[in-house]
């Protein structure tokens, strides 16, 4: 969507990924109210909106998350779904409200608690209408083909594909956010427990809890509310996965192809401009695919890319500068909204620690959602930030 | 008020999809739209291209080649690991995912394969589910 007109990033919070006590609204709640104040609001009655992504913790969780803040009965919540898409595509909508002149202040939530629910060891239930599900099919084992594949045609190893864990775990070393962090060797990797072949426990993200959120507005209330460093968003893209049934590239990702695509046109601004990148690596295969997808390198290059150290500190752009979801672990319904906070606290110099140097000032995050059959994913939702002063 | 009373759990993952023989011959089914010509599996109704609700089922072909496999080994209730599964691209220009019948380890990238069934998962009632899957040609 081309905005209509220019929309800010105020403030962002964020809670420690890992395993809570706390359930998912109490986690929305600290991280909204962190970005809430980040913002320089501190009243519940400047927000005009509000989109709350959640997946799997229930019915009306933006108004659970809000409602203890007293923003419930003079503004929209509205919920949004689209599995690990939602956190970002909550963000996106916040945006689409400022960018259309519904709101001046609107609020873009991502939050989800998995631990307190979900039994350790077992993955997601299959829909009987689900006809992949149905034969036996796993997100990991969906991540672990196109890996097979990548790996028989380029001639990629599973030592090759550790390297992106080692590479995230030492990003995260020093980020008080991350759960899984620090030193891991590519022997240790792939010495864990085997998941879905050539997929090992340590090339998969964790099952995790957290929160993320984002308080976006118009150049006016930047000004109003005192925001020193605005963030501008210069473009946010929501896209569906196309349905297939017939043979095709998997080492590519068409729904990602699209989307940076489409992200690059509106905002203007190429792969070749971006500083930093929080992408969906939920898996090491996905990072390497990406890295070519999103066009950050030619196509088979990816492998390339990682050993020469572009996608490192000091490197050409920095993918996964807090650590990714293979550090974070991922919250289906948060790390959309979280990968935004951490993006946004890269540009403005705060993370002592885990720092891009120099200080970046374009920045792109992106996730994947969903396995739905017949499709990579059923959703993709990309921002694409900088900052002006 | 939600109906708790219990209610048999499916053993034939499904008419829809595979055809099996009185002499035991199985068969995916494919079905091409009668207004555009277009060929899916599985069922689509209606066909995603034209809207067109009518359909002839077309025989599929029995082997195909593997376009990737993994096996898994961290599983949803009712699965029993380690097991396999795969694309499978068919002549048609269609790609079914399907599990493979054999031990784990033993496929490979672009294998000729050939449809067979067997049990898929568990059901609720802790029964075997049978329907399509692949194994290697003789
Ligand atoms: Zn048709």
């Amino acid at each position: 969507m081309k905005l209509q007109r220019e929309v800010y990033i105020a403030g962002v919070g964020e809670t420690k990924f890992g395993k809570h006590e706390l359930n998912y609204d109490a986690l929305g709640r600290i991280a909204a109210l962190q970005a809430l104040r980040d913002s320089n609001i501190n009243r519940p009655n400047v927000v005009q909106s509000a989109y709350v992504a959640n997946a799997t913790n229930g019915l009306v969780t933006g108004q659970t998350v809000l409602k203890d803040l007293g923003m419930c009965g003079h503004m929209p919540i509205i919920n949004v779904e689209s599995a690990c898409s939602a956190g970002g595509m909550a963000v996106h909508m916040a945006i689409r409200d400022v960018a259309t002149g519904f709101a001046e202040v609107s609020l873009g939530i991502g939050c989800e608690n998995h631990t307190l629910e979900l039994q350790a060891g077992t993955t997601f239930k299959p829909s009987i209408s689900d006809i992949e599900g149905m034969q036996g099919s796993v997100m990991t084992g969906k991540y672990a083909l196109r890996a097979q594949r990548y790996m028989y045609e380029t001639g990629a190893t599973i030592e090759d594909l550790a390297m992106i864990t080692v590479k995230n775990r030492r990003h995260a070393t020093n980020n008080p956010f991350a759960w899984f962090k620090g030193e891991i060797s590519v022997e240790q990797v792939i010495g864990s427990r085997m998941v879905a072949s050539p997929l090992t426990l340590q090339q998969c993200c964790g099952i995790a809890d957290g929160a993320g959120a984002v308080v976006v507005c118009s150049a006016e209330m930047v000004k109003k509310l005192g925001i020193e460093k605005p963030i501008r968003v210069a473009g946010t893209v929501v896209q569906s996965g196309p349905y297939h049934n017939r043979p095709r590239d998997i080492t590519g990702d068409d729904i990602t192809e699209t989307t940076s695509e489409q992200l690059y046109h509106e905002s203007g601004i190429g792969p070749e401009d971006i500083d930093i990148v929080e992408l969906h690596d939920a898996f090491t295969i996905s990072e390497l695919l990406y890295y070519e997808c999103m066009g950050l390198c030619a196509k088979g290059e990816g492998l390339k890319y990682l050993r020469d150290g572009n996608a490192t500190y000091g490197g050409k752009c920095v993918v996964s500068p807090r650590g990714g979801m293979l550090s974070y672990g991922h919250p289906i319904g948060a790390s959309g909204a979280a990968q935004i906070a951490a993006n946004v606290k890269q540009m403005r110099g705060q993370c002592p620690g885990y720092q891009v140097d120099p200080i970046p000032r374009v920045a792109v995050s992106h996730v994947t959602g969903g396995g739905l059959a017949g499709t990579e994913h059923a959703a993709c939702t990309m921002h694409m930030l900088v900052s002006d002063w | 008020m939600a109906d708790n009373s219990p209610k048999k759990d499916i053993t034939f993952f499904h008419p829809d999809l595979l055809d099996i023989s009185a002499d035991g011959q199985a068969c995916l089914k494919g079905y091409r739209c009668k207004s555009c010509g277009q060929l899916d599996f599985p069922k689509l109704s209606p066909c995603p291209n034209c809207w067109g609700e009518e359909f002839e089922v077309v025989p599929l072909s029995k082997t195909g080649r593997l376009y990737s496999v993994t096996d898994i080994f961290i599983a949803p209730a009712g699965m029993a690991t380690p097991y396999s599964f795969g694309y499978v691209d068919l002549p048609e220009n269609l790609r079914i995912f399907a599990q493979l019948e054999g031990p784990p380890g033993s496929f490979k990238c672009d294998d000729e394969v050939e449809l067979t069934t067997g049990t898929i998962r568990m059901n609720r009632d802790g029964l075997p589910i049978t329907s399509y899957k692949f194994k290697k040609t003789n």
